[in-house]
């Protein structure tokens, strides 16, 4: 008498995320083309379009890898609080609070030399975005308030915050009454690498490393990973939860600020409203297919970069922008689905299986209760 | 219940286990740990199918699938975790799974309050599960069985979470049940409660039947224990004694609450000489849990005081306990000792790696080094090093554990529970690495649910019961009896 | 500040309350059985969309109002197809719900942007109520979505405490293994309370181009299903104190677009910030008070279940 179950697997299967994360772009891709036919167009066309648009030469390789900057830095910001199982949804909220606070270093600074200028607009960005993660990441620490809530409050906060700096006391007095923050001075632009591509990239490629090599390499990231595995193991090697919880969320909020910052001074030029642009929230999902893994962030960031830069440029050929955001969303849903097999393997078992020195050995737990 | 079998992967829990129970009866089951009782009493209410055996309820065979199904049959149990909603009323609580389509606030609590009135179990069933004590929560445990009109309640291990008022009125009730005309199977420990108000006994060693349906009243507590101890099939030689030194670890008055925030440690004193093995022996979730966390510095204590190596280390971190030269072996070896998605690598380094670093970094090859001595050193079988440490099995998960722990040469080993659920080779290995530390001159606190390991091993034996030390034996003298009885609060000296 | 821009005031309350509501009540439902959903927005957003287009071609609003309950139920089954079924992270999964639930709106509504509604639920014109003065426009003449919102108000509530499946499905939130245990099936509860949540917010969504703004524009939604999932907290999971935050927070909208018209000088946007701090603030109270009582949260919120095989 034998059956077969479902059972978790302790690690997923080697290779078997990219596997799953291509699976999810196929699904994507072929629910896409339905989408397309139902609306007359020819999918062929739109998706050549996409890939020119994105990857189709080096400029348009500079507009993607631009892109890439905000969503690998806001995955970043995901991932390296969820190296330590905790969930911090507020990226979005932490790149518009770097942006806030990288716009006001340019006004003060306006004076300043170009080089002295950029820098102090970046760490405006990582002290704004760090700042914003402070309130949800002492509460986390201090009296357990549940970070995944607080993060996404102040996201909407933050929002508003802006919108209130640009209608009221930065709007622009030359803008006509638009509201609109005035831009911010040339000099203090991010200098370009080739095409439209900006430093910015290489500032978030160093971040990115700089944080995989600590979570992976140094002591403070083995307290991150073992802490993330389990509390009362951190407590056995004798790390303290609460001061590593409420650093590692600053830290994260200090990442999605710098993107706030690059933003600024590498792409918008002024402080508007749309600065992130849900980038934060698909940072979440990049730090998904990541798996979290901070290292895994660069690369799938990239791949979103140009399903984004590739759906805005088919909007000249009558197809909503939309569509891109779509795919984002199957991808994610597609990976998911294709995860569930790296997860998990079938295994015949006699009778009852059950292991009395494991009962939990065949429960899934996902995701912490608040 | 026949002829029952019931295997685990590497486990016979029940090897023909039989049980007949008879109506208006309270029937006690009883046990070592391990002895196949809890596995037993799950078969019977549908939690486990069993692989061979035949269960009968008044004449009729049945298979049951789910516990659902047993319910339907009559068959109600109440496990030692309770299944009970905390933020839900004791009604709601009660009524669950089996209510009426509309609920009437009013009228359950008031059904509920007469089913309870009937047996005699006091209940407000207004009030949320979580405001209630222990021994509250487990009559609404019970009321739910009887809502569902169970007339076979299992009770596993009942009065372990009780104060014995507690206990005393929970045989009251049980009575009440058993004159209605309904069994109660009674698993338990405790042989003065098993004499106290139960009316036939079965005794399981080893997966078997050893007595079947005795009358508890031609029987006495000491015969009972016997049974339930036995002798043992495996006799291991005991390794060469060894002259023990000046003492390492000294506890002292030491008191702790447990995790419900009760009295757990009562005024322990304890000391544990270099050279030697002490063992502690008891039931299971009498002090010897919390009295290890305590000395690793995992849990505090409310009283008293821990000394290693003549320096007082009370309240002191896991990590300067580490560095102190104290060794610990924790029981749940996944869940604390262990971090299960980590490399074995990082699981090797886990106590040692700030001693790793370079500047920030963990060193890499001193890292993989030192795991690769552990490996070699303790024998460990892994696959690639970088691999996370769950794939690996449980004697060689244990083996690297120890092995960490044993490695930095400590002068003090707390081992808890260090051989539970190995193999035969596993147990010896880990055996044969406490007595070699032994023997360069480590003071090690052994604590055991198998006697038989304990008497082989340890040096001295002090048995523990509510929190307290009731008795110190001389493994090589001590008769198994005398120290079963001990266990179960019977002993020399000890009031019950 | 005049008696007729008042009644506009407490009117336009009534109204927003109850959007938020609807949603809100969806939300509740769905994290009373342990299924947190982030997708408020993208299923409000299809509701949106959906109830528009059927409108448009089938000129009947309570049919279309039937379609944006269908679709939300449907777009949130995806949600729960994934986290009750598949045991994915629940954050993740309603997050990109959210996200594909506007991408999918907008593609949907492309062509219907800027168009005249092709129905509208006219407001209900109570006999006698709607002529009391002050209570008449403010309560009883109203779009018909105000009064939907009460009776699902009421029926949310009858039916999670007063009824067995209420009982079992807040089981399944609080602590699944014993709704296992008691033999209920976790799954099936969670699946129809993600759908019952979902058709909410279906609703909710509806009730802005049939009746609030009556037209179709992408981001339409404007942030309100955020302000749901706030409200659940504000409310503590419980019907009646999510209706009070309702109209609390409805407040600050209808009053966002009417602080010019009072002369209040208060800048609207920061007005519009109060309902995430309000939450916030109630968050941090709720954690507090856990230290001796239990969280009125549903303590399975965000956990997958999934029973041991034995």
């Amino acid at each position: 008498m034998s059956r077969p179950v479902l059972v978790r697997r302790e690690q997923a299967l080697r290779g078997g995320q990219p596997l799953s994360f291509a699976i999810g772009l196929v699904v994507a891709l072929t629910i896409g083309i339905v989408l397309l036919l139902g609306a007359g167009h020819d999918p062929v066309a739109i998706y050549e379009r996409m890939f020119v648009a994105a990857l189709g030469d080096p400029d348009s390789w500079s507009v993607t890898l631009n892109r890439a900057v905000p969503l690998g830095l806001a995955g970043l910001a995901v991932a390296v609080a969820g190296s330590m199982g905790l969930w911090n949804i507020g990226a979005e909220g932490q790149i518009l609070a770097g942006a806030m606070m990288a716009a006001g270093v340019a006004r003060i600074g306006e004076g300043w030399p170009g080089p002295v200028l950029v820098t102090a607009i970046l760490v405006g960005g990582v002290v704004g975005g760090s700042l914003w993660a402070l309130g949800p990441a002492v509460a986390r620490s201090q009296i357990g308030v549940n970070e995944i809530l607080t993060t996404l409050m102040l996201n909407e906060v933050a929002l508003r915050l802006v919108q209130w700096l640009i209608h009221g006391p930065w709007k622009d007095p030359d803008s006509f009454n638009f509201p609109l923050a005035p831009m911010i001075p040339d000099h203090g632009r991010l200098p370009t690498l080739f095409g439209r591509a900006h430093v910015g990239v290489i500032v978030a490629l160093v971040v990115i490393a700089l944080f995989a090599v600590a979570v992976n390499r140094t002591a403070w990231g083995f307290e991150l990973r073992v802490a993330g595995s389990s509390g009362a193991t951190a407590r056995y090697a004798g790390i303290s939860l609460e001061r590593k919880t409420a650093t590692v969320l600053v830290m994260a909020g200090g990442v999605a600020g710098l993107a706030g910052g690059i933003e600024l001074a590498g792409t918008a030029d002024r402080l508007t409203e749309g600065i992130s642009n849900g980038f934060g929230y698909a940072g979440i999902i990049v730090a998904a297919l990541a798996l979290m893994r901070p290292s895994g962030v660069a690369a799938v960031a990239v791949l979103f970069g140009a399903v984004q830069i590739g759906g805005q440029s088919i909007q000249t050929m009558g197809v909503s922008s939309s569509v891109s955001t779509i795919l984002q969303a199957l991808i994610l849903f597609g990976a998911i689905g294709a995860g569930v097999l790296s997860r998990y393997q079938v295994r015949m078992v006699p009778g009852d299986p059950g292991d009395p020195g494991d009962p939990g050995g065949d429960g899934v737990q996902v995701g912490e209760a608040t | 219940m026949s002829d029952i079998w019931k295997r685990f992967p590497g486990v016979v829990a029940n090897a023909g286990a039989n049980l007949s129970v008879s109506r208006g009866s309270i029937h006690a089951v009883l046990g070592e740990n391990g002895a196949g009782k809890s596995t037993l009493m799950n078969v019977l209410a549908g939690v486990y199918r069993p692989d061979e055996g035949e269960v009968r309820v008044e004449g009729v065979a049945h298979r049951f699938r789910t516990p659902a199904d047993a319910l339907a049959a009559g068959i109600g149990m109440v496990h030692q975790e309770f299944r009970l909603v905390p933020s839900f009323t004791v009604a709601e609580n009660v009524v669950l799974g089996a209510a009426a389509r509309i609920l009437r606030r009013q009228a359950i609590e008031d059904e509920v309050a007469d089913l309870a009135e009937q047996f005699g179990l006091a209940t407000r069933p207004d009030r949320p599960v979580w405001q209630l004590s222990m021994g509250e929560r487990q009559r609404v445990e019970i009321l739910k069985a009887l809502w569902r009109d169970a007339h076979i309640l299992i009770l596993d291990e009942p009065t372990a979470v009780l104060t014995p008022a507690e206990a005393d009125e929970l045989g009251v009730v049980l009575r009440a049940m058993a004159d209605a005309g309904r069994s109660v199977i009674f698993i338990s420990h405790k042989l003065h409660e098993v004499t106290g108000f139960c009316d036939e006994a079965t005794v399981l060693r080893g997966g078997r039947t050893v007595a079947a349906s005795v009358r508890v009243a031609d029987t006495d507590a000491g015969e009972l224990a016997s049974l339930m101890v036995g002798s043992s099939p495996m006799t291991t030689e005991r390794p060469p004694a060894h002259p023990a030194g000046p003492p390492l670890l000294e506890v002292s008055g030491l008191s702790a609450l447990g995790d419900r925030g009760l009295p757990a440690l009562q005024s322990v004193d304890l000391t544990v000489r270099s050279g030697e093995i002490v063992g502690i022996a008891g039931v299971a979730g009498n002090g010897q849990r919390e009295l290890c966390q305590v000395v690793a510095g995992l849990r505090s204590a409310t009283a008293g005081t821990v000394h290693l190596a003549g320096d007082d280390l009370t309240g002191a971190s896991p990590r300067k306990l580490f560095q102190a030269g104290l060794g610990y072996i924790p029981e749940d070896r996944l869940g604390v000792g262990l971090a299960p998605r980590l490399s074995v690598v990082d699981n090797s380094i886990l106590r040692t790696y700030e001693a790793h670093r370079r500047g920030p970094f963990i060193v890499a090859e001193r890292a993989e080094a030192h795991c690769v001595d552990l490996v070699e050193r303790f024998g460990v079988r892994t696959g690639p090093l970088d691999d996370p440490m769950a794939g690996l099995s449980g004697g060689n998960l244990q083996r690297l554990l120890v092995g960490r722990e044993l490695s930095g040469r400590p002068r003090v080993v707390v081992a808890a529970q260090p051989t539970r659920g190995l193999d035969v080779q596993g147990v010896k290995a880990i055996q044969d690495l406490l007595v070699e530390a032994r023997d360069e001159g480590a003071a090690v606190l052994l604590v055991s649910e198998d006697l038989d390991e304990l008497l082989t091993l340890a040096d001295r034996l002090v048995v523990m019961h509510d929190g307290e030390i009731v008795g110190e034996f001389d493994p090589t003298t001590a008769a198994r009896s005398e120290i079963g009885e001990a266990m179960i609060g019977h002993g020399a000296g000890v009031g019950s | 500040m005049n008696e007729a821009s008042l009644i506009g005031l407490c009117a336009a309350t009534v109204s927003f309350g109850a959007l938020l509501y609807l949603a809100a009540l969806g939300e509740m439902v769905s994290e009373k059985a342990g299924i947190l959903n982030l997708g408020v927005e993208g299923m409000m957003a299809m509701g949106a969309v959906t109830g528009f287009m059927t409108a448009l071609e089938f000129g009947n609003p309570w049919l279309a109002l039937a379609v944006a309950v269908m679709a939300g139920a449907l777009t949130a089954l995806l949600h729960g197809w994934f986290t009750v079924v598949l045991g994915a992270e629940q954050v993740v999964s309603g997050l990109s719900l959210t996200i594909l639930g506007l991408g999918l709106a907008a593609y949907l509504g492309k062509n219907a942007v800027g168009r005249p509604p092709g129905a509208v639920l006219a407001p209900v014109d109570w006999p006698v109520l709607s002529d009391i003065r002050w209570l008449g426009p403010v309560l009883f003449q109203q779009s018909p979505m105000v009064y939907l919102s009460v009776l699902a108000g009421v029926v949310v509530w009858f039916v999670l405490s007063r009824t067995r499946t209420g009982l079992a499905l807040r089981a399944a939130g609080e602590s699944a293994s014993t709704a296992d245990a008691a033999g209920h099936s976790v799954v099936g509860l969670r699946l129809a309370a993600v759908a019952v949540g979902g058709g909410l917010a279906g609703a909710s969504g509806a009730y802005l181009p049939l009746s609030l703004t009556p037209q179709w524009a992408e981001g339409i939604t404007a942030g309100r299903g955020w302000i749901a999932v706030a409200l659940v907290i504000f409310g503590a999971w419980k019907p009646g104190r999510v209706a009070l935050g309702a109209l609390l927070f409805g407040g600050t909208l209808a009053l966002k677009t009417r602080l010019q018209t009072f002369g209040v000088d208060f800048s609207p946007i920061l007005l519009s910030m109060l309902p995430y701090l309000l939450t916030i603030g109630v968050l941090v109270v709720i954690s507090i008070r856990a230290r001796n009582r239990p969280s009125p949260a549903p303590a399975s919120l965000g956990i997958a279940y999934r029973r041991e095989e034995r």
